[in-house]
């Protein structure tokens, strides 16, 4: 404490001669630094370091790993007229993060009243274009979930999440301030549409997410306990009743109970997944990726267990969960009842997210249409995953001096009692 | 009053916002414990595909750095085995969609040597069975394009011997598991699967130029005497090291059929001969050594055959004279050497025979290897049987690694196939006195220069060998008709290097070789083939002007005036 202020009068106490040089020195020191005022500091200094730390972790990862599974994907999409160049995949994941990283950290940046709002009206576009995808929407493997022409064709449902989350948090937040708001009601029957208009495409892989992020959010927001189990109840019936009624659901589940035979893609993942061992066959050197289907999307877990090993696949299973961790436990110390929901609906959605995959990756779950966050290719999932990010790095952002408990600030006691 | 209201307001929904986020902290938590439990489940499950499944990297990966089964190549890094990536034709009957006769009938087309109701058979039956256990490129491009889903072109790991027939009886082969069933396969199975082994081939002590040489000498040979087989093997004296070994009519280890199973024994180190008048020289170097012959010039009586116990030795060219030590090899005179051994005694002769390891079966890395038909009884019959080999059947190769010593100082080492380093050879063990052994090498050379191997000579290389031309035993006697003749040599004759063994199973006379069927007329000119051919190969400069002396034997040789 006490060499601080020593440090600020270093440069008036020197003579003329060398005052250019440690008036240099000190502007770089201060850049960034806590002494630094600009509002760039006052964000560093106010950003979970450590969960941007593990974010740009798992980029990194998911670049590796769509470098390893293009080829086995540009290869079944090749033609006897049209080759596609191994790493295609690498290259547009590359594009999405360049594009991404920035949109991330802008987002992150917005006050917490602009980011509600932007999250809000993003709510509100997401769902318009979601009706719209009926009407216009084109139809990709079956399933009609993109919007738009060449380069900006998006998937609504991928958007509307994190936008979905905050603003279902803001609802449930309202709660609190007046009582008679019909706000669970009402996000019940916002969830209800989205989860139709989702079913219809068909999407039950997002559409189990919405329903996820909801009922994490209804159980933060304080639920009560018996309401809780039986929505988790209406929840397995809803999955039984998809198992029964909805033919897509029908067939993963069967495949996924009986098995699909020999040349199935559960099959086809196990063996990716266990056909490198331990350490994996090294990068490049994988064999059975090229069997897969949807290898650097749904099945990129396997590619990584392939190439790099059962290991590597627990190590990014870790970060996964560090990320969850990490931001839970600091909502422990949150107090603002808005914030806590957000933060929750936008890590239920993440780390839901990225359960799902891992478990249809390793025959734990039906196979669904599920992206792992950040790892898999995705260009409306990756922009989406990104914005969703930014959004939690603003509403985890804080002072680090407001708060600081008091046990802290009788430390320095002692060193005044020394001086 | 409204500030009243308004502040008791306050208090009271900052007391109830504090339970709601109280509330939400517990429930936090159990969100938490929730996620952490998944992702245990997660965790466990990718620790039981590790221990549990005991998942390794699959064999199709690891095959890019390191071969299912290790390659085997000859000294110089030629490669004679390796294993390859190949296809495989598999029907699956159960899936199949198109008609099964057309099918069969569009396949027959592809395949030629397989019959239309064959794979009909192979079609039409219950359970997936190969089509072709290895199919080239090209046949699957053609298969494939028949479009029908019930067929797959599973890649497995394949055994190809690059140089086809090339050394097959020392390569061997291996069966459809991938085991070795003959020969090195066969012999170093154990080294080629093992996982710490196989990244480095097994490096055989043969040299595949010579080898080639060697079969194609042989191979022409054999047509021309209309020999059934024929035998080759040349030895490295110093180190035991194989440099070819050859067995005719070959196969070829990559298409193993019915018809050649029968070539596929090593008549070199599997069949065992009566190597006739090869023997005589161990005969003549077995009583130098004991000093029962001490002076070449001493004669002996080969005038007329000798009759023992009822059994009479005679002399093929019979010379009609007396005969010294050098003109009794010169003119391979049975009758001479029968005394010579007669004088040396049964017990000095066996005791050579089995130093010379003629009682075991060959050494050398192989399986197959026969054991050689010992006397019953070693009388003195048989002791002079023996001396001129007869009585007694031994392998070419027993012969080779027993004329290695001859030349190389006397000293017997074990036979190899693996290249053995410099100053890393067998022991050995003592035969013949290093003199005995100096002495045979100018006998053997005089029977080159001036004796029955004439037609062995080859200029420059200094070859010295002696002939042999066994009868094949038949009903009980031989059949003078049915020759097994061979070729014993060895060369540079000044400082051996090599030994060198040539074999012809039963050769005809034919205008080529005069109507003889000996081996100074059929055995003789291929090692003067084979040594021209491979003596550059093997560090051997052809010179006129260096060879072995031999002008104090010399005028020990009579000659008809004139």
């Amino acid at each position: 404490m006490n060499d601080i202020p020593a440090k600020n009068t270093t440069p008036d106490s020197l003579p003329d001669s060398g005052q250019v040089l440690p008036k240099k020195r000190f502007q770089l020191n201060s850049r960034l630094g806590r002494s630094d005022r600009t509002p760039l500091a006052i964000w560093f200094w106010e950003l979970d370091r450590v969960l941007l730390g593990l974010i740009l972790t798992l980029v990194a990862i998911g670049l590796i790993a769509v470098a390893a599974a293009s080829p086995a994907t540009t290869l079944k999409q090749s033609t006897a007229a049209v080759t596609i160049e191994p790493l295609y995949y690498f290259y547009r994941q590359l594009g999405w993060v360049i594009v991404g990283i920035p949109i991330m950290l802008v987002v992150s940046m917005l006050p917490k009243e602009q980011a509600r709002r932007l999250a809000i009206m993003g709510a509100v576009a997401a769902i318009i274009l979601l009706f719209l995808v009926p009407i216009f929407g084109k139809t990709v493997n079956g399933a009609q979930r993109w919007i738009g022409y060449s380069f900006a064709t998006v998937q609504p449902g991928e958007f509307l999440k994190p936008f979905y989350a905050v603003s279902v948090a803001w609802l449930l937040s309202l709660r609190v301030k007046d009582p008679s708001l019909p706000v669970i009601s009402l996000s019940v029957v916002l969830t209800g549409i989205i989860a139709i208009l989702l079913l219809m495409q068909p999407n039950l892989g997002q559409t189990i997410i919405f329903c996820g992020i909801w009922f994490a959010m209804m159980m933060v927001s304080g639920l009560s306990a018996r309401l809780i189990a039986a929505v988790g109840v209406g929840g397995v019936g809803g999955l039984l009743g998809a198992y029964f009624f909805y033919p897509v659901a029908t067939l993963r589940i069967n495949s996924w109970l009986f098995g699909g035979g020999e040349f199935d893609q559960v099959m086809f993942a196990h063996k990716a997944l266990t056909g490198g061992g331990l350490l994996g066959t090294g990068p490049g050197l994988g064999t059975a990726k090229f069997n897969l289907p949807e290898a650097h999307t749904d099945y990129i877990f396997s590619v990584i267990g392939e190439e790099f090993g059962l290991l590597a696949c627990i190590a990014i299973a870790l970060v996964y969960l560090a990320i969850i961790v990490r931001v839970f436990l600091r909502l422990l110390d949150e107090e603002d009842n808005f914030i806590i929901l957000a933060v929750t609906g936008l890590t239920a959605q993440f780390g839901g997210q990225a359960l799902i995959n891992m478990a249809v990756n390793l025959q734990l779950f039906p196979s669904k249409g599920m992206t792992l966050p950040f790892v898999s290719y995705g260009g409306s999932s990756a922009l989406a995953l990104f914005c969703g990010i930014g959004l939690l790095l603003a509403f985890t952002r804080r002072n680090p001096y407001l708060d600081r408990s008091h046990y802290i600030s009788a430390w320095p006691e002692k060193g005044r009692i020394a001086v | 009053m409204t500030a009243l209201l308004a502040n008791s307001r306050k208090v009271q929904f900052s007391g109830k916002h504090k339970d709601v986020v109280a509330n939400a902290h517990f429930r936090l938590i159990i969100l938490l414990l929730v996620f952490l439990g998944a992702f245990t489940v997660i965790a466990g499950r990718l620790a039981s595909f590790a221990i549990l499944e005991d998942a390794q990297p699959s064999r199709t990966t690891s095959a890019v750095l390191v071969p299912a089964r290790g390659d085997i190549v000859d000294r110089n890094g030629v490669a004679l085995a390796r294993t390859i990536r190949g296809y495989a034709i598999r029907v699956i009957p159960a899936r199949l969609l198109g008609d099964k006769a057309t099918l069969s009938r569009q396949l027959a087309a592809i395949f030629p040597d397989t019959s239309e109701a064959d794979f009909l058979a192979t079609l039409t039956s219950e359970r997936p069975t190969y089509l072709r256990r290895r199919a080239m490129p090209d046949e699957v491009k053609q298969v494939h394009a028949l479009g029908e889903i019930g067929i797959e072109f599973p890649r497995e790991d394949e055994r190809l011997y690059p140089q086809r027939d090339l050394a097959a009886h020392i390569l061997g082969f291996v069966n459809a598991d991938g085991e070795g069933v003959m020969g090195m396969e066969r012999a170093l199975n154990e080294s080629l699967t093992q996982k710490s082994l196989r990244a480095t081939p097994a490096t055989l002590s043969i040299d595949s130029r010579v080898q080639a040489a060697l079969e194609s000498e042989l191979n022409s040979a054999m047509i021309s005497t209309e020999a059934r087989g024929a035998a080759g093997i040349i030895l490295d004296v110093k180190t035991g090291e194989v440099m070819a070994l050859a067995s005719l009519p070959v196969f070829d280890p990559n298409k193993l059929r019915k018809d050649t199973i029968r070539f596929q024994t090593n008549e070199v180190t599997q069949s065992v001969f009566e190597l006739g008048s090869t023997f005589k020289p161990f005969t003549i170097a077995a009583a130098l050594d004991a000093g029962t012959v001490t002076d070449l010039a001493v004669r002996y009586n080969a005038m007329e055959p000798i009759k023992v116990a009822g059994f009479t030795i005679k002399d093929d060219h019979s010379q009609g004279r007396y005969l010294n030590v050098p003109e009794t090899l010169v003119h391979s005179s049975n009758i001479v050497t029968a005394r010579i051994a007669d004088n040396l005694g049964k017990e000095r002769m066996e005791d050579m025979i089995r130093r010379l390891g003629f009682d075991e079966r060959p050494h050398i890395e192989l399986a197959e290897r026969g054991h050689p038909i010992w006397p019953k009884r070693w009388g003195r019959v048989t002791n002079m049987t023996i001396a001129y080999g007869h009585g007694i059947a031994v392998t070419p190769l027993h012969l080779a690694s027993a004329y290695a010593a001859l030349v190389n100082g006397g000293i017997w080492r074990p036979a190899t196939l693996l290249k053995v380093a410099p100053g890393e050879e067998a022991q050995g063990r003592r035969v013949f006195k290093a003199a005995t052994s100096a002495r045979m090498r100018q006998l053997l050379r005089m029977i080159v220069s001036s004796g029955t191997g004439r037609k062995a000579d080859a200029p420059g290389f200094r070859i010295g060998g002696k002939t042999g031309s066994a009868e094949k035993p038949s009903n009980g006697g031989y059949n003078k008709t049915s020759l097994v003749s061979t070729f014993a040599a060895a060369f540079p004759m000044d400082n051996p290097h090599y030994v060198i063994i040539t074999m012809l199973d039963e050769p005809q006379g034919t205008a080529e070789t005069s109507f003889q069927r000996t081996a100074g007329w059929t055995a003789a000119p291929i090692v003067h083939k084979v040594v021209s051919r491979v003596g550059p190969m093997l560090g051997v400069v052809p010179d006129e002007h260096r060879d072995v002396d031999v002008s104090e034997l010399t005028p020990l040789l009579w000659s008809p005036k004139g």
